[in-house]
């Protein structure tokens, strides 16, 4: 039997090389691309007609941009429509990347480490640059605590510091760890079915839940995700 | 809802940690990191096609999705907002309709109530008026008869056999006829005055 994790082994589609570097197309970048077809289609087909009473596709696509501008106005602001663009995509990419990879035999690149990290650590940066040109020097009162005793300053600073350059790794580590997680064990059980012949009934029905459930992760996951991205752009731009 | 959150999180690490365990001690007795992630070789390539796909993606989304969408919402508010403004309009003119409505209504109810009570003070004159003037003829008439009566007695007690000539019968049955008539709107016959007049000759003590 096939271990778990060798579906998330790459498939070099198209070779592709620059410089000695390994660029190769996979099956990682293959759905990446039907990601950005899928979510492309889905927002300007739904819209197509435009409709004053939206059909479900197009209610659907208002829904989501709904959705991700109301979590900016609530979490971040006024000052948040500027980056609006940016979010929803996010938003788009990632949920549509986690739900493409529901589909048997499909690829889900956002349960590679590598490729969440290197959202997150944009996000990081991003948000970073944006603090620091808003608030040049006073932007490291992010690390002060509000009414934090001088006493406990010695403490407390390092930890604000501390959390603060963990977030590209939680950011990033708490979805990877999702899709991973529930990939595998859907592998897992689905391992159990074929072993166990008749009784392998039993592991599909959990199957079936589990599947249930790993769209909701999916779905989730991707909200937590551009929350947080939310969140970390609302201390860059107010601070505290 | 979160703790649930957390607890699921916390099965699935728990899970991946026996996994990585496993491709560990794996990795251990075969050659190279069982785990696909922690291939460093595929970094690049993962990378350069999530920059690639993230942009394109990017520039899809704010410069050809999102205005379609924020154009139809818009329009949409303002469609809404419109109507709103419109059937605020009509409901102020509506109030103002019920307003004048309810005005001309107390107006006529006025005027019927005082038509009314015209009515009812014309009736009221007229029928004392009626009652009045018959009043008078009736008393005039009940004189003229008992002058008759007192005529007729004394001319009957002068002539013998018929206390009452045949003319001053006729007159009487006439004048009685009427008065009853006018009195309670009875036809009465020339032979039941007869009778009447008869009883009340054989009462009358001789």
């Amino acid at each position: 039997m096939a271990s778990p994790v060798d579906q998330f082994k790459l498939k070099t589609l198209v070779p592709f090389e620059v410089g000695g570097v390994d660029l190769a197309y996979t099956t990682s970048s293959l759905w990446m691309t039907i990601t950005v077809v899928a979510v492309t289609l889905f927002l300007t087909l739904s819209m197509r007609g435009g409709r004053l009473v939206p059909g479900r596709w197009q209610s659907l696509a208002e829904m989501s941009y709904e959705f991700i501008a109301n979590m900016i106005r609530e979490n971040v602001g006024t000052e948040g429509r500027k980056y609006f663009p940016f979010i929803f995509t996010l938003f788009m990419f990632i949920l549509m990347g986690n739900l493409l990879g529901m589909i048997p035999y499909s690829y889900t690149f956002t349960s590679q480490i590598v490729v969440t990290f290197a959202i997150a650590i944009t996000i990081f940066l991003g948000v970073t640059v944006i603090g620091i040109v808003l608030h040049g020097f006073h932007f490291f009162t992010l690390f002060v605590p509000p009414g934090m005793p001088v006493v406990l300053a010695p403490l407390l600073i390092p930890i604000e510091v501390i959390s603060y350059f963990v977030r590209p790794v939680s950011l990033s580590v708490r979805l990877f760890a999702n899709m991973m997680a529930g990939h595998t064990m859907m592998k897992v059980f689905a391992g159990f079915t074929a072993a166990l012949g008749i009784l392998g009934i039993a592991p599909i029905l959990l199957l079936v839940a589990l599947t249930g459930f790993e769209i909701m992760v999916a779905v989730l996951q991707a909200y937590v995700f551009t929350v947080l991205t939310c969140l970390y752009l609302n201390d860059a731009i107010h601070l505290h | 809802m979160k703790l649930r959150r957390v607890s699921g999180v916390a099965i699935k690490a728990f899970l991946a940690l026996v996994l990585l365990g496993h491709g560990a001690t794996a990795a251990t007795s075969s050659s190279g990191p069982k785990l696909p992630q922690l291939d460093l070789t595929t970094y690049p390539s993962q990378v350069f096609w999530l920059v690639i796909s993230f942009v394109v993606l990017y520039f899809l989304v704010a410069k050809l999705a999102m205005p379609r969408i924020a154009e139809v919402l818009e329009e949409r508010q303002e469609r809404i907002e419109d109507d709103l403004d419109k059937a605020e309009t009509l409901k102020k003119e509506a109030y103002q309709v019920r307003i004048e409505y309810e005005k001309a209504l107390s107006a006529a109810r006025e005027k019927a109530q005082d038509a009314t009570r015209h009515a009812q003070e014309e009736i009221a004159k007229r029928s004392a008026e009626a009652e009045s003037a018959a009043q008078v003829k009736v008393t005039v008439m009940l004189e003229e008869a008992e002058k008759r009566i007192a005529a007729s007695k004394t001319g009957a007690e002068g002539t013998s056999g018929d206390p009452v000539s045949s003319l001053e019968r006729s007159v009487a049955q006439e004048v009685v006829a009427n008065a009853v008539q006018k009195l309670i709107g009875v036809d009465v016959t020339a032979a039941d005055i007869d009778a009447a007049i008869a009883a009340t000759l054989e009462e009358r003590p001789q």
